[in-house]
């Protein structure tokens, strides 16, 4: 079933970011035109160049089109689905009846779409058997999701429409690069800005975002909490919180309130190392604005301490009096493109799909009847992404592992660990449509379809659910990853659990399984997503039309009041010292995605950022003697990285930036720290300590 | 479960309560009976933000840190208003009146300091209390009989130009009085400041409203005009300034009576080691401004809350090497107005300390560095708040400074000048989300999109995040602008003939994109 209209071509969606730019594909998969949707209403007709380039990838010469096992001499060769699926069965066997089920592993992803996610989680508790399942989302949204969860009884990364922040007098971005990241977001902030709006970044360099701001609060690595403590305390002595808001809409203000005056502004300006002046202006910009909204990024978020960074943000918010006002409140702002909705629906460790919890026995009961599936049999939680990673091999006790949509190899912390975790496996199988770097890992490698080729549903940042349409079949020997669940499942006998006879079947349970939980989308079809651009959850019902803004009344919390969190900060798990004298941050540039398995393919993509860049200080580099576009190489106690100089004033002169998006020696996740947040369990990824040594 | 020890604190300001709180955090509540001693009677508040309170821009109840309820959920048992009497190390028990008795295992001393009082005639009434109208400036209760007693009083004189003086006077100031601060040195600040940033503060201050008196040694208190019970306040000098409130704030003294009479060890300040241990007694332990640690004292909160979190780390068994090896000591002064921080050594100590001067009388600006095998042993930085935050932090973490030491005294301007598309060359990308260069676009605009639509839709420029249509915009205008002189000059030259401009051979990308990649499929 192709989806594709009157005019020839099909409208679905970027394969990349959490925006998700509706956009309208035309002519062959070989010649693929790409097109901004101007009827959508999230971009509106923009699309970034990642966007623009994307066909790139549907007919590319590196495309996997039979599957690859691992021959006797060890090399990668072409085979038969037949052969590989029997080979990856009989693995899986053999793990289990030597290991116990717990020892199959699972790794999904958050470019997978709803659909996918959600059978992922049922592939894992119904045919597998195995507890442990995770996927990459965790290191992109638990810091925040567990944040909101807990303080405001609901994990959506936006609780209200993007087209809110144009009407926000005063938006504080912390520690997120939206310019680059997802630029056709920044038409809102510019319709905010033109509306009069001021929009106010944290960031530990003049990044795209920073340097379009009114105010850039250039603050030290690892210290947002007590940035968003600082501004709490200025606001509570100059009396611009809501008081009636904190007395009627929430709880456990008084110790936070307590905890604020510790964060005195010259304290403040000690540890972050913005000037108080600046403090009080961001304050007081906050403080008088009527509609006022923060939003954190993964610059806040991958952090050991990510979750009580975000709560002291909510802290701030709430106390503002914002959340759940119009034009107004708290939100994180997504990353991959279905981050949302791979976070909702089973794939989590802990997880069932509604955003239920898998140690509630209520949810467990629900999720037995709706899959007709014993709720002694369903396991219980799992290991999370990192600690599922390092629990590769022998001594770790998972012997097999199933990738679908990651590459871990070049995404997840400390990345020599990670490689020799993977190369310790009993038994790897990838599902990718490149040879990622993790695939040329594995034993099978499995050719999978990509976006244009697939149906199926994803949930943008806002938390609206919107569908892939098909544009192409896939490539001949090429399946879905539904498809491969399917045959893998009749392979395991398990048929009964894995027999549908379209996507929106799969839809349709997941409607059924997420009824009753948060995150419900029992009342979403595909006709009611396709006639109105896209449907919110929770829509609990047929004739529900979604809920694009939450809050508005009350919090599902079981008070129905959202809760302060008293928040001190910690330093980060690893500071700089003699050693490693300065702060390493990582993150994306505009050119890349993600791990660059898709975009590294990508000619235009590729000579507009063919290697990594790390960011340097002039007054650093010039101490280091270190000129602009020297080889360096980065070190940490870790492992270390080569990459070219980028001397850039608008960084701090304490810290280098790298990007992550490159393999091997290029790795900047070779570096980084995998301390693990002790709620959300997401490494810290933003901040460690590096020396920059000289070729 | 083994059975509790018993941990006794005594003092429940910055540095007790701190302690405490630091414990409970890691666990202590199930390690230790915890029983604190605090002689004011409330919870613990933050005693940094008094010349707030006193400046009527803090509410005093927002300076509280750990309301009394706070001590009771954690199980904490608070002998709130009461101060311990004596310490029984035989028996290991601390008492207090009123038939009050602890025992401990571990004791920790964290008994503060109290206001240094210089001999001054006058000023005890006959039964022996400190006068009507002259306040010392250390607790919440000082802060509020003051704010009290300032509603009536039309001048004050504060005696001692340090920072609690300086923060003091300031916050009168804001209470509308006429402040006058007598002060002992011959320049504010001395055991912070050289003399050159002294005399600029004292103008700073000066020009805000504020009267600066040096060389000024308090002798009396002069007898009551009217009915007032202060009249004034006389120098040794025979000036005389009238008044109707004085406040003294001329230094500290550890409180040490307790430790002296428990026969621990005590100079200035009780005498621990790199453990805050007393060096006479291992369970018996010293924190905060009553404990003198390799001969020094500290009256800063950090490195209070440093040692706070260094036995908290000890005692619930976190770290039980934790160890204080002391800590560089900076501050900035809290007056509304002043941007002024100091840091490390006031003077340098051998010839071979580098001093870096910067001075700008004009503005109030001066700024000094004492570098030290490259590092910054100590600065002053007066009058440019914007400076402060990277020096201090250099300073906190022994950083290694940039050769050119101007540009941590001068940050400059991030490179976020304006542009002017005239100079860019052809290669500068405009459009970093779809990588289009000022050459690109100038060509497009030749080839006929020469409208900022146009233009876009040709490139993409400015189809991502839009932040480049500004840009875009001035370089189509620039083009036109060229074209335009150039079509102006060729027709002067030629007279009314048609003028064709040169095009480039189109490059230019369509606008929607061709796949690239030959697949099998």
């Amino acid at each position: 079933m192709l989806s594709t209209d009157a005019s020839g071509e099909t409208a679905t969606h970027c394969p990349y970011c959490a925006f998700q730019c509706g956009m309208r594909l035309s002519g062959p998969r070989e010649a693929a035109v790409v097109a901004g949707d101007a009827d959508f209403p999230v971009n509106k007709g923009a699309l970034c160049i990642k966007g623009w380039t994307a066909a790139g990838a549907l007919a590319h010469p590196d495309r996997l089109l039979k599957p690859l096992v691992r021959n006797a001499a060890g090399e990668l060769v072409p085979a038969t689905w037949d052969e590989a699926l029997g080979r990856v069965a009989e693995a899986l066997q053999k793990t289990r009846t030597n290991f116990g089920a717990d020892a199959v592993g699972v790794f999904g992803g958050g470019s997978l779409t709803n659909e996918k996610a959600y059978l992922l989680g049922k592939f894992a508790r119904v045919a597998l058997g195995t507890a442990n399942i995770d996927y990459n989302g965790r290191f992109c949204m638990s810091s925040a999701a567990a944040a909101g969860i807990r303080a405001l009884g609901i994990d959506r990364g936006l609780p209200f429409p993007l087209e809110d922040i144009a009407s926000a007098e005063v938006v504080l971005l912390s520690g997120a690069n939206v310019a680059e990241t997802m630029p056709p977001i920044m038409q809102y902030f510019e319709a905010q800005r033109a509306n009069g709006g001021v929009l106010i970044v944290s960031d530990p360099r003049r990044t795209a975002t920073a340097s379009l701001a009114d105010l850039h609060l250039r603050l030290t690595p690892g210290t947002d909490a007590v940035l968003a403590n600082g501004l709490l305390h200025l606001l509570i002595r100059d009396d611009l919180i809501d008081h009636d808001y904190i007395r009627d809409r929430t709880e456990g203000f008084e110790r936070v309130r307590q905890v604020a005056a510790t964060y005195w502004p010259e304290r403040v300006e000690r540890i972050t190392g913005i000037p108080e002046a600046e403090l009080l202006q961001a304050a007081r910009l906050l403080g008088r604005a009527s509609a006022a909204m923060i939003l954190t990024g993964r610059g806040t978020e991958q952090q050991a301490q990510g979750v009580t960074n975000v709560l002291s943000f909510i802290n701030l918010a709430l106390a503002l009096g914002k959340v759940g006002r119009p034009n107004s409140g708290y939100g994180c702002l997504t990353g991959q493109g279905n981050g949302q909705g791979g976070r909702e629906h089973g794939q989590k460790a802990d997880q069932l799909p509604g955003y239920r919890l898998i140690a509630d026995p209520a949810a467990r009961l629900h999720i037995s009847a709706v899959w007709d599936f014993p709720e002694t049999e369903l396991p219980g939680p799992g290991k999370s992404a990192y600690e599922l990673l390092d629990s590769l091999g022998p001594d770790g006790g998972i012997r097999f592992l199933l990738v679908l949509g990651s590459n871990v190899v070049v995404s997840a912390p400390h990345g020599n660990n990670i490689r020799q975790r993977l190369e310790s496996l009993d038994f790897l199988v990838v599902s990718d449509f490149f040879l990622s770097e993790t695939a040329q890992l594995a034993d099978v490698v499995l050719p999978s379809a990509q976006w244009a080729e697939e149906e199926g549903t994803m949930t943008n940042l806002e938390g609206r659910v919107i569908r892939r349409h098909r544009a192409f079949a896939p490539p001949d020997g090429v399946l879905t990853d539904l498809e491969l669940m399917e045959r893998l499942a009749l392979r395991l006998g398990r048929e009964r659990w894995f027999t549908y006879s379209n996507t929106q079947a799969v839809f349709d349970e997941l409607r059924a399984a997420s009824a009753g939980g948060a995150a419900d989308y029992s009342g979403i079809t595909y006709e009611k997503i396709d006639a109105s651009q896209g449907v919110f959850w929770p829509c609990p019902s047929l004739d529900h039309p979604g809920t694009p803004r939450l809050f508005a009344e009350s919090f599902p919390t079981s008070s129905g009041k959202a809760r302060f969190h008293p928040v001190t900060h910690r330093p980060s798990a690893e500071e700089p010292d003699e050693e490693f004298p300065l702060y390493l941050t990582t993150g994306r540039v505009l050119a890349q995605y993600q791990s660059g398995t898709q975009t590294r393919r990508i000619t235009e993509l590729e000579e507009m950022a063919p290697d990594p860049l790390a960011e340097i200080n002039p007054a650093t580099a010039e101490r280091h003697g270190v000129s602009d576009g020297d080889m360096l190489t980065l070190e940490t106690r870790r492992g270390a990285m080569k990459v070219r100089a980028r001397l850039s004033p608008g960084i701090r002169p304490d810290t280098v930036f790298a990007p992550f998006h490159w393999p091997n020696e290029q790795s900047a996740n070779l570096l980084t720290n995998p301390a693990l947040d002790p709620t959300s369990r997401m490494p810290e990824f933003k901040v460690c300590a590096v020396k920059i040594v000289r070729e | 479960m083994s059975k509790k020890e018993r941990l006794v604190v005594i003092g429940n300001g910055m540095a007790g309560a701190r302690f405490v709180e630091e414990l409970v955090t890691r666990g202590g509540a199930d390690l230790y009976d915890i029983v604190m001693f605090g002689q004011e009677p409330h919870g613990n508040y933050n005693r940094i933000l008094l010349s707030s309170v006193l400046a009527g821009c803090h509410k005093a109840e927002d300076t509280l840190i750990n309301d009394l309820s706070w001590y009771e959920e954690r199980g904490i048992k608070l002998y709130s208003g009461v101060k311990a009497g004596w310490i029984d190390r035989m028996g290991q028990s601390v008492y207090a009146s009123g038939g009050i008795s602890e025992p401990y295992d571990k004791l920790v001393i964290a008994t503060g300091s109290t206001p240094f009082l210089p001999p001054i005639d006058n000023m005890y009434d006959e039964d022996g209390f400190m006068r009507e109208g002259v306040f010392s400036f250390r607790t919440l209760e000082d802060c509020l009989a003051m704010i009290g007693h300032a509603a009536s009083a039309r001048r004050v004189v504060v005696i001692g130009g340090g920072l609690l003086g300086l923060e003091a006077a300031r916050g009168l100031l804001e209470r509308g009085l006429e402040i006058h601060i007598a002060h002992l040195g011959d320049y504010l600040m001395n055991s912070q400041l050289d003399a050159q940033a002294g005399a600029m503060l004292k103008q700073t201050l000066e020009n805000m409203g504020l009267n600066v008196h040096l060389d000024k040694l308090a002798e009396s208190i002069t007898p009551p005009f009217a009915d007032a019970p202060v009249g004034g306040l006389k120098f040794k000098d025979g000036e005389e300034l009238e008044c109707e409130m004085i406040v003294i704030a001329a230094g500290v003294r550890p409180n040490i009576d307790l430790a002296r009479q428990a026969g621990l060890h005590v100079q200035h300040g009780i005498v621990i080691q790199d453990d805050l241990s007393c060096r006479n007694d291992r369970n018996i332990y010293a924190i905060g401004e009553c404990a003198q640690h390799r001969g020094k004292l500290f009256g800063l909160v950090a490195p209070l809350w440093e040692q706070a979190r260094i036995l908290a780390e000890q005692l619930s068994g976190e770290n039980p090497e934790a160890s204080f090896r002391g800590v560089k000591v900076s501050t900035k002064l809290k007056v509304l107005g002043v941007d002024l921080a100091v840091m490390g050594d006031k003077d340098p100590q051998t010839d071979d300390d580098e001093q870096v001067h910067y001075s700008e009388p004009g503005r109030g600006v001066y700024k000094r560095l004492i570098v030290r095998n490259g590092r910054l042993a100590g600065a002053i930085l007066l009058g440019d708040g914007l400076t402060s935050p990277p020096v201090l932090q250099a300073f906190d973490r022994g950083e290694l400074l940039p050769d050119n030491r101007a540009s941590l005294l001068f940050p400059g301007t991030d490179g976020a000048a304006r542009i002017d598309v005239a100079e860019l060359p052809d290669t500068a990308q405009v459009c970093n989300c779809n990588g289009v260069t000022k050459g690109r676009l100038i060509r497009v605009c030749q080839e006929g999109n020469a409208t900022l639509e146009a233009a876009c839709a040709a490139t993409r420029a400015g189809t991502g995040c839009g932040a480049c249509k500004p840009q875009v915009k001035a370089i189509v205008d620039f083009e036109a602008n060229r074209v335009a002189s150039q079509a102006a000059t060729a027709i002067s030259v030629i007279g009314g003939k048609k003028v064709e401009f040169p095009t480039v051979a189109s490059e230019g990308m369509p606008r929607t994109s061709q796949a690239v990649g030959t697949g099998s499929s």
